[in-house]
């Protein structure tokens, strides 16, 4: 039996049939074809389908789409909603070269989302310890390590500035 | 060294956003309207003969839309080697025999994939088990089976390489070791898995995205499978989530994907899954390597005799480049008067083992490195004292095989040797630290024709326009390691553009210029770059000429393109804009668009390579001598790899070679059960996480290679060669436990610490 | 990439609705928690239920509640994330938020939750070794009414636990820690820093002036289910330990394991690691104890 559900997905509002074993990656890939949720293992070793569901950064082939009703979820396409300004985390990879083939990125920048959000002045071993479930093949995580650092500085002083 | 405005620079990629945004489009990104999901049915045993199948109840089952078998494909074997064509030896799907548990036997296409999985368990195959071999001893020993019948001694291929008079320098030798080392096989672990997607165009030609590090190559392997024209076969590369090796040879998905688009008319997919990636994706080979090296008392080497198997697995594969290149890398770093190389390549029932990120190197290099600091301790010398005696350095050549235009190893060696604090810490060493060091040479791309091209090697078209851009196309393989943002910077260089003034086109077999061997033996740079100024050359001649004409120029002036202008040098203030150059170009030729082809092909520079990269890497280990875990606490790494293009790819090159040789060294490995691999899975398939990483420090020693573009040569593949031998170097002098047996666990380290005696097994060295 | 058997799916709204889903059910019927080990399990094949009962919408089964006099209590549905960062866990219970903090990675914390880790009975489980040697109780509830377990009695072997048809685990609870008392609990995997735990030890000491007075050592990974050593136990109760008895000791809790050959480790090397992280996490534990 289908059940219909209704989320948020980068802020806009969805009502999608799902059959309960489909997974929230297979609805977000093959239902909603966003890109930026990859699937590297389906085992929830590698991260690369990492979102953030209700502020929390999720394994998206270990979800059930089903027990999705009424969640926020939020999808690298998300970061940057109009497209125009790039999110801190994501100029921070651009410029610190953490980006080489690029199958990971999303993920970790998922995974760098829900780090700075909870711990906006991480030490580097934190942050290591945050992205230890993402893999990456390319790039030893030294760039991503070195982007996430310098992106939590760049969120830091913009909300320093809008608090002051 | 020459200074240049945008090579060497930093410059992101020019991918970088459209990945930090999710909207890169990888394989299995792409649909197109009716299109089929395919799964692919695999071997269950190591080795058997097909007796029958059938696939009746699969093709009733609704919703599939067509089931293939090796029956059903022309029998046309596959293989890299076209220049000897008995090593072709892989058909798509079985046929008659499966050689290894994955072999793919048949292929379904349904209309969604949970229908193609089921459809799956409902094909019924007969199988008649046959002996397997599953190491190299059992498979040469007599009385063996016979994996290919071609092939009665399972030993597909063999190299030879012979110089020097090696009885006579041993014999003259004041010490002569010998040692045997086994290496394991380990996975590219490329985070995309393998997808294909094959479309049929109206008048019957293929059109095929796949994740591919080669697209000419699966171009012509794909057409010559399907019985066509390569012409009427397109390969486009979409953005590819790593290769580092395993993505270069036509596979079984992709001739699939193709032969089942033409059979149904409807666009088929194929996407693996990480289970089959691992269960039966190709792999580093495991070796073993026989090696004797002689010295005098002074430390000065005589010869080497490198006698080496490669544990090939069911297929040839990249296997007979290995072997190759395995016996050229035997005789590099160091100069051997003499030197004698045999290099098997065995077939066992076991996942094929192919190309993979230093291809014969990091096996080799490991043996070379380690007997070197074996030596060094026999001799009573310190390991960079006796390698800097014996470094090969600018302008030595191996008769036949190898020149060496530029070598900066002696330069690296002392280097590291400051940087890491080497002196202080091998004279005080502390309780349970070590230090290693570890070195490689690595080539710049292959000469070799084995693929028996009639085309170049690379080859690059460059558009340019009146409003002051260009166009760059060309068949290179962008597949993360930034080749794209490379190439772009070496045109806007030359052309005096900036790098938004390019656009480029790359990898798509239809469009971009014939021919391009794709992206391994770290051959892009130099290649690629050489075809990219060899183009640029000619449209700045012909906008040289212009502007010439322009302001009636003496005709001895030179000229220069610089920040978007073209002028006599020295004069900026006498010429054109870039866009107004070409304008009068077009102009002078009636219309007819400003293009030009270039191409690289290396000649006169021997079989192996036009260039060579060379580096040193230093390792700092502590053990923990009760569980024997390994906790490396840095590296520091000088290498030469000519001018730099982009640093921070560059940096990120090293920083990845490193977690993959960390991952070589100690943790990374297959658990086989015969011929079946159990860890399939990234939880027991351990690649080092950030948590794993160690910091490190690295200098790009500053030289300059006459053959490469700019300066350039090889930057991300050697440096995964290193790693292995540092480390284990370091553990041993931490320890006292010497590795001739990768990878480094725990277990076999308190096992040497039990027994403390290191020097064991097959190795025995004489001192006169 | 694998897909999930199809099953159909029931989310009820409270604990007794739950029972009787699962009691239709029969052996057709799962539960679920976090998920992320059932989702596995199905992926892989082993196994492929009908029914798939949520217990994620049952409100209150999440909660996490200490209290001076009764000690910490673990709900089903209490995530490993949140277990690991609850203020009254770090400062009364640190060995508890360092197990759940130290079991798989960020991804997996944020769905998936101790009650689960424990009913999955995974001889390798994170969270175990640590609660069993606090001397942890499982709360159950079944269609017979409500019964309390020492943990100690929970795990019956690799994935097998003393539940009985239609029983559900809502919580699990920890006593309170007694004065200049501490836990430690040590993992080692052969591989790297995040990795399946190829041999565990977890310790829990009280002191009384240097001596060691009540004692429980268990060892992960190196039987069917967790397993303590009552003879290492012996060896140090009433005495101080010294290095010769923790070493002892340590000696004497390999003789107690049945280690196995298997992927992450062979049984040679398991015994050789349960004598050191045996030791070492006796002696962590006694630190923590005289710090108290």
């Amino acid at each position: 039996m289908k059940h219909v559900i209704t989320l948020n997905v980068n802020g806009d509002p969805y009502a999608i049939a799902v059959n309960p074993w489909q997974t929230l990656n297979e609805v977000l890939r093959e239902n909603l074809n966003l890109t930026g949720v990859k699937l590297g293992c389906g085992e929830g070793d590698c991260g690369a389908c990492t979102v953030i569901v209700d502020g929390r950064a999720v394994s998206s082939c270990l979800s059930l789409a089903v027990e999705m009703e009424g969640k926020k979820i939020l999808t690298a396409e998300g970061l940057a909603p109009t497209g125009e300004t790039l999110h801190p985390i994501q100029e921070a990879f651009i410029d610190k070269g953490a980006i080489q083939c690029g199958f990971c990125t999303c993920g970790m920048e998922m995974s760098a989302l829900h780090l700075l959000t909870k711990n906006p002045s991480p030490t580097e071993s934190e942050i290591r310890e945050s992205i230890a479930g993402n893999l990456c093949r390319c790039t030893g995580y030294t760039k991503i390590v070195e982007a996430i650092g310098a992106a939590g500085e760049k969120m830091r002083e913009s909300s320093e500035r809008k608090s002051s | 060294m020459k200074e240049f405005s945008i090579v060497g620079k930093h410059v992101p990629r020019n991918d970088a956003r459209a990945k930090a945004t999710g909207t890169a489009v990888y394989t299995d990104d792409i649909k197109l309207p009716g299109m089929l999901h395919g799964r692919l049915l695999r071997s269950p045993f190591a080795h058997a003969r097909i007796v029958g199948i059938d696939t009746s109840r699969a093709e009733a089952l609704p919703g599939v839309k067509c089931v293939i078998t090796g029956e059903d494909i022309p029998k046309v074997k596959y293989g890299n080697w076209r220049l000897f064509p008995e090593t072709q030896d892989e058909y798509a799907l079985a046929v008659d025999k499966v050689r290894f548990i994955g072999d793919e036997v048949a292929a379904v296409a349904a209309v969604d994939l949970d229908i193609a999985e089921e459809a799956l368990g409902l094909i019924e195959v007969e199988y008649e088990e046959l002996p397997g071999v599953f190491d190299i001893d059992s498979s040469i020993k007599e009385g063996h089976p016979v994996i290919h019948d071609y092939c009665p001694t399972n030993i597909s291929v063999d190299r030879k390489i012979e110089y020097g008079d090696l009885e006579k320098a041993f014999a003259e030798s004041d010490y002569v070791r010998e040692d045997v080392f086994t290496v394991h096989p380990v996975s590219h672990a490329y985070l995309e898995p393998c997808s294909a997607l094959a479309q049929c165009d109206l008048d019957g030609r293929i059109t095929l995205w796949t994740s591919t590090q080669v697209p000419y190559i699966i171009q012509c392997l794909l057409a010559s499978t399907l019985e066509m024209r390569e012409n009427d076969v397109r390969v486009i590369k979409p953005f590819v989530g790593g290769g580092f090796g395993g993505k270069m040879e036509l596979r079984a998905w992709e001739f699939c994907a193709a032969f089942m688009a033409k059979k149904t008319g409807k666009p088929v997919k194929f996407t693996l899954s990480r289970d089959e990636e691992f269960l039966a994706g190709r792999r580093r080979h495991g070796m073993k390597l026989y090696s004797k090296v002689g010295f005098k008392k002074d430390g000065t080497l005589t010869g080497k005799d490198f006698r080496v198997y490669l544990d090939g697995g069911a297929y040839n594969a990249m296997g007979p480049t290995a072997t190759f290149l395995c016996g050229n890398f035997g005789a590099m770093l160091y100069r051997y008067p003499s030197y004698r190389y045999l290099g098997e390549h065995v077939y066992t029932n076991k996942p094929p083992a192919s190309a993979m990120r230093g291809f014969g190197a990091p096996q080799a290099i490991f043996a070379t490195e380690t007997q070197m600091s074996i030596a060094a301790e026999e001799l009573g010398m310190d390991p960079i004292e006796l390698r800097m005696k014996n470094a090969q350095v600018s302008g030595d050549e191996i008769t036949g095989f190898a020149t060496i235009s530029s070598c900066g190893f002696k330069e690296a060696l002392e280097k590291v040797a400051e940087m890491s604090g080497w002196k202080e810490k091998r004279g005080n060493p502390k309780e349970g630290r070590g230090i290693g060091i570890g070195c490689y040479s690595f080539i710049s791309g292959g000469a070799f024709n084995w693929f028996n091209t009639q085309y170049p090697y690379s080859a690059a078209e460059v558009r340019v326009f009146d409003d002051g851009t260009a166009h760059l196309l060309t068949m290179a393989a962008d597949i993360g390691q930034g080749c794209d943002t490379a190439l772009k910077q070496i045109l806007a260089e030359s052309l005096g553009l900036k790098m938004e003034d390019i656009r480029i086109t790359s990898a798509d077999t239809a469009m971009t210029p014939q021919a391009d061997l794709g992206a391994w033996g770290s051959r892009l740079t130099l290649f690629n770059g050489n075809a990219v100024l060899d183009a640029a050359e000619k449209i700045k001649s012909k906008l040289y000429g212009a502007v010439s004409a322009r302001f009636n120029m003496n005709v001895i002036h030179d000229f220069e393109c610089k920040n978007g202008r073209v002028f006599p040098k020295g004069k900026p203030d006498r010429g054109l804009t870039f866009g107004e150059a070409v304008a009068m170009v077009q102009k002078a030729q009636r219309g007819e668009p400003l293009l030009a082809h270039g191409y690289y092909t290396p000649r006169d520079k021997g079989l192996v390579t036009p260039a060579f990269s060379f580096g040193a890497q230093v390792a700092e280990v502590e053990v923990d001598k009760k569980t024997g875990i390994v906790d490396v606490k840095k590296f520091w790494t000088a290498h030469d790899c000519g001018t730099v293009i982009n640093p921070r790819a560059a940096e990120g090159q090293l920083e990845g070679s490193i977690q993959m040789g960390l991952g070589y060294a100690l943790s990374e490995q297959f658990i086989m059960d015969g011929g079946k691999t159990l860890n399939t899975n990234f939880l027991d398939y351990k690649m080092p996480n950030a948590m794993d990483m160690p910091p490190s420090e690295v200098v790009h020693l500053d030289t300059y290679e006459p053959e490469g573009p700019m300066g350039a040569k090889e930057a991300g593949e050697g440096l995964a060669i290193p790693t292995a031998p540092a480390i284990a170097e370091a553990v041993f002098n931490a320890t006292g436990y010497r590795c001739r047996d990768l990878p480094i666990t725990p277990e076999k380290i308190l096992k040497a610490i039990e027994e403390s005696e290191s020097e064991k097994g097959g190795s025995k060295s004489t001192m006169k | 990439m694998k897909r999930l058997s199809h099953f159909e799916y029931r989310v009820p709204k409270t604990v007794e609705e739950a029972i009787e889903l699962l009691e239709s059910g029969g052996p057709d019927a799962r539960l679920m928690a976090g998920g992320t080990d059932l989702i596995m399990k199905m992926k892989l094949g082993a196994i492929s239920p009908k029914f798939v009962i949520s217990l994620k919408k049952i409100s209150g089964l999440d909660a996490i509640a200490f209290s001076e006099k009764t000690g910490l209590t673990i709900g089903a549905t209490a995530l490993l994330a949140d277990v690991a960062t609850h203020p009254d866990i770090l400062k009364h219970y640190p060995a508890v938020a360092e197990a759940a903090r130290g079991t798989a990675n960020v991804q997996v914390r944020n769905m998936g939750t101790v009650v689960g880790n424990l009913c999955n009975a995974s001889p390798a489980a994170d969270n175990a070794p640590t609660l069993l040697a606090m001397g942890a109780t499982v709360h159950i509830l079944g269609a017979g009414g409500k019964r309390d377990l020492p943990l100690d009695q929970f795990f019956q072997g690799p994935g097998r636990t003393a539940l009985q048809g239609a029983e559900i685990v809502t919580a699990v609870s920890v006593p309170v820690p007694p004065p200049a008392s501490g836990a430690a609990y040590l993992s080692l995997s052969a591989r790297g820093k995040l990795d399946c735990t190829a041999v565990g030890a977890a310790a829990f000491v009280t002191m009384q002036n240097d001596v060691c007075g009540d004692l429980r050592l268990y060892i992960a990974a190196c039987g069917p289910t967790p397993l303590r050593a009552p003879g290492a136990e012996e060896i140090l109760r009433g005495k101080a330990p010294t290095d010769d008895l923790l070493e002892m000791a340590g000696r004497q809790a390999c003789a107690e394991a049945s280690p196995i050959t298997d992927l992450r480790a062979s049984a040679d090397y398991r015994t050789k690691i349960i004598a050191v992280l045996a030791s070492r996490a006796i002696k962590a534990a006694g630190k923590r104890a005289l710090e108290r």
